[in-house]
């Protein structure tokens, strides 16, 4: 049995306060609770604040370029689908410059786990708006307010395909660690948009600020039901009520299953061809 | 464009080389398509300007390539139809009658011409009744008839009416058997032979076609052929397999690559091997997507952000293009770093015939080489980017039990995690240079001298796919040589500057308009070379065009 500890590397440059510390601990519970040490993980960090836990987080770990975490992830399950691939990506990374990449693994349903630190704001780069970001939000790129609205990362991932869709919190440490779990232990694309708070640069989404907008979802709720599921989350992100664990979950075949050659070893245990003689044969 | 090749193909079992070359506008249907093969008992590695024997199915292609013809040019054409003019050996075929009387369809006038093509060499339709049998006996019997009966007719014909044109030059003989491939199969050949596992696309002409032959032999060689959202996803993919332990290649053209620059500079800074083929068409921008230039190099030489070891590659022909494909993923797993092969349309798209067992042999000899990358390491005190004479650190294929490390797109210590001091900045970037100076001590190949270097008058320097062209042009020259350079980035003063004696006449031969080699060949070693012939119509040379260049007053 693994403990957190293992998983520590450098001590967090992040700032007093700030979200990432409780997603990171909540990560790390999640990891130790699943058995897993840092060798039997692929990580794959995008850039920004969410994404500097590369230096954090003991793993396998490929710290990539802005917005590509996610691609980085596929090739790396295509390569080795038995191992498991979490993406670490910020708002930015994930719903702006990546976005075209997070609807395509979508609906290739690839057998990753995406968590995106949601904090509406560009903290690295010293607060620009994020995607998603309210209507209005003035930022340093947009002095006179944000024109667009936010995107609803969860409507966008459900009605693409993603078969895992869950949003947590950086003020609920222990929801979150479960909610991570159960991406993780998910077959099949996986998305957790995390809801925190950027104490230096976005003094509109603070603690108090979630506390009162966000909401667990009842005992009662099925979250293997699509259209509820959307209907759940439809106006959520415009009426600034946020609900909190598995919004949408069901079982699709993964990418890999659709690989032929993946059925019997991974791709990175592949044998050589030896047979090109065969295949020569239908250019003469 | 079938019934070209199926001429190649049977040019190549009757004992003979060919080069093939197409011309198509980038439309799905119609405009002036046309696909010409070059017949030789030698290797041959370009088209000639003069047509021997022309088929027009309509007017149009007469009078659009009449200018191509010689005196004693044959023309094939359908007397029903037009009536070409000029002082040409003139067939009347009737294809359309033929078409009618054997209830055919419109699409098999190729074959009836094709018939008569063969009939004109002095060949037979065995082979190619074999080919129709292989191609269309999943369609039915009658389909397969059809096919033959209209061949039939066309070779009936001539061999009754035109029987003192048919050329005897070309004997069926006895030869090794032969591939006909083109450049973008033998890049995807060269792959599967390298044992590549995964190879990532976005559709681009003139690569596509790497993806679709890669694509349909996916099951039998194991590989995963992957068509992502865009050539960003695509090489961020490819670094991520290749990252994981697989060899890992992605394919475009300029526009496709000019996406995925960010993602090259990635990987030389994570150390990842990776291989990209880069098949040019003439740019800027969209261009014209379906013609040929030399128009990437120096784009492919500088791609990326910041200093960084990278490996250009250019295949001459379509064998040099299996050999250096293999090579390509040696020298990534070498050197991890991206390796780029440079293609282009003119031959990523034209056949060539050649020696199937050589290739067969030469993939059943070959092991991978992957340099430093290993599945173990002993002990715990592994550093991914361990500091090293050549430059080169040790790779551990990650998943291995009780160890991990971080690969970082951020400059970084020996260990992987990130660091903005100076003095381990100095110390990894220098690593990561060095690598380039282990491969020009190691790796590195000098140009290849055609013809008799200390006879010559002439030398011509070149890179890539002119060599064809040229050497077709050198054997009407006597007094000329070819240096040409298939490890076409880095280079190496030192190395070079021997090949370069004053006294001669060297004329830098280049498919582009500004001379780019030469550029960097002056950049990187000093050696200037003032005399250029530059094409950049978006067709590549013809070897008249370089003996009228370089002998204007004798043609």
């Amino acid at each position: 049995m693994s403990n957190p500890e293992e998983f520590n590397r450098y001590t967090p440059t992040w700032c007093p306060g700030c979200g990432s510390w409780i997603i990171f601990a909540s990560l790390k519970s999640a990891l130790v609770k699943m058995g897993f040490d840092p060798s039997s993980v692929f990580l794959t960090f995008d850039i920004g604040c969410s994404s500097n836990m590369g230096d954090f987080l003991n793993g396998y770990a490929l710290h990539g370029l802005h917005g590509r975490a996610i691609p980085t992830a596929i090739g790396m399950k295509l390569a080795n689908h038995k191992m498991p691939v979490i993406a670490v990506m910020g708002d930015g990374g994930c719903y702006g410059e990546g976005g075209n990449h997070l609807l395509h693994a979508c609906r290739g349903n690839h057998d990753i786990t995406v968590l995106v630190f949601d904090n509406g704001v560009y903290g690295l780069t010293t607060g620009q708006v994020a995607p998603t970001a309210k209507k209005g939000f003035k930022s340093k790129s947009t002095p006179a307010g944000v024109i667009e609205t936010p995107i609803n990362p969860l409507s966008l991932t459900i009605s693409q395909g993603a078969t895992f869709v869950a949003q947590g919190f950086a003020g609920n440490q222990s929801q979150l660690a479960e909610l991570i779990g159960k991406g993780i232990a998910h077959k099949g694309f996986s998305l957790i948009n995390i809801l925190q708070p950027c104490v230096s640069f976005n003094p509109t989404r603070s603690f108090d600020y979630y506390k009162e907008k966000t909401y667990l979802l009842p005992e009662s709720y099925n979250a293997g039901d699509f259209r509820k599921a959307l209907d759940e989350v439809e106006e959520s992100v415009l009426q600034e009520k946020f609900p909190l664990g598995v919004i949408y979950e069901t079982e699709k075949p993964v990418f890999t299953d659709g690989l032929i050659q993946l059925a019997d070893k991974t791709l990175v245990d592949k044998s050589p061809i030896t047979h090109l003689e065969s295949i020569l044969q239908d250019f003469k | 464009m079938t019934v070209g090749l199926n001429f190649s193909k049977i040019a190549a079992h009757s004992g003979y080389h060919i080069f093939d070359y197409t011309e198509y506008p980038s439309l799905i249907r119609g405009g002036h398509n046309t696909y010409e093969v070059l017949v030789s008992p030698d290797i041959v590695g370009a088209s000639k300007k003069t047509i021997d024997l022309l088929v027009c199915l309509n007017k149009d292609t007469f009078e659009l390539d009449k200018e191509r013809l010689a005196r004693d040019s044959m023309v094939i054409y359908d007397g029903d139809e037009f009536a070409p003019e000029g002082n040409y050996q003139l067939i009347s075929l009737p294809l359309r009658a033929i078409l009618k009387e054997e209830e055919a369809k419109e699409i098999m006038l190729n074959n009836i011409a094709l018939g008569a093509s063969l009939a004109l060499m002095d060949w037979d339709l065995k082979y190619l009744e074999e080919i129709f049998i292989e191609a269309f006996s999943k369609k039915g019997n009658d389909i397969v008839e059809v096919n033959k009966k209209v061949a039939r007719r066309g070779f009936d014909y001539i061999k009754k009416n035109y029987s003192e044109l048919i050329v005897k030059d070309f004997p069926i003989r006895q030869a090794e058997t032969k591939v006909v491939l083109t450049g973008n199969e033998s890049f995807s050949l060269g792959s599967i032979a390298a044992d590549c596992g995964l190879y990532c696309a976005y559709p681009m002409t003139p690569a596509s076609s790497v993806q679709t032959v890669l694509a349909n032999y996916a099951e039998k060689t194991g590989m995963v052929v992957r068509h992502s959202e865009d050539e960003i996803a695509v090489i961020n993919t490819a670094i991520g397999s290749s990252w994981a332990g697989v060899r890992s290649a992605v394919g475009t053209s300029g526009g496709g690559f000019a996406l995925m620059v960010e993602g090259i500079s990635l990987a030389g800074m994570l150390e990842t091997p990776l291989v990209i083929f880069l098949s040019q068409r003439p740019a800027p921008a969209t261009g014209m997507p379906t013609w040929t230039e030399q128009g990437d190099l120096l784009f492919a030489v500088n791609a990326g952000h910041g200093d960084f070891p990278k490996i250009v590659l250019a295949p001459g022909d379509v064998q040099e293009m299996f050999e250096l494909t293999v090579k390509a993923f040696d020298l990534a797993d070498i050197y991890q770093t991206p390796v780029i092969v440079l293609s282009d349309k003119f031959l990523s798209e034209s056949h060539q015939s050649l020696d199937l067992q050589k290739i067969s042999d030469f993939s059943k000899n070959y092991k991978p080489n992957r340099g430093k990358i290993v599945a173990q390491v002993q002990g715990q005190t592994y550093q991914r980017y361990q500091v090293t004479d050549d430059g080169i650190s040790p790779m551990l294929i990650p998943g291995a039990k009780g160890i991990f490390y971080q690969s970082n797109s951020y400059e970084h210590l020996e260990n992987g995690y990130t660091t903005e001091a100076a003095d381990e900045r100095i110390k990894q970037a220098d690593k990561r240079n060095r690598k380039l100076e282990t491969y020009l001590k190691k790796d590195f190949q000098k140009p290849e001298i055609y013809g008799d270097f200390n006879k010559s008058e002439i030398v011509f320097i070149s890179w890539g796919s002119n060599k064809g062209p040229i050497l077709e042009a050198m054997k009407e020259l006597e007094n000329a040589s070819l240096i040409h350079f298939t490890h076409v980035y880095p280079l190496d003063q030192g190395i070079l500057i021997p090949f370069f004696p004053e006294g001669k006449r060297y004329i830098l031969v280049e498919n582009n308009q500004t001379g780019q080699f030469g550029r960097l060949l002056r950049g990187e070693t000093g050696i200037e070379i003032k005399e250029k012939l530059l094409k950049y119509d978006g067709r590549s040379f013809w070897p008249e065009e370089i003996i009228k260049y370089v002998k204007p007053r004798r043609i």
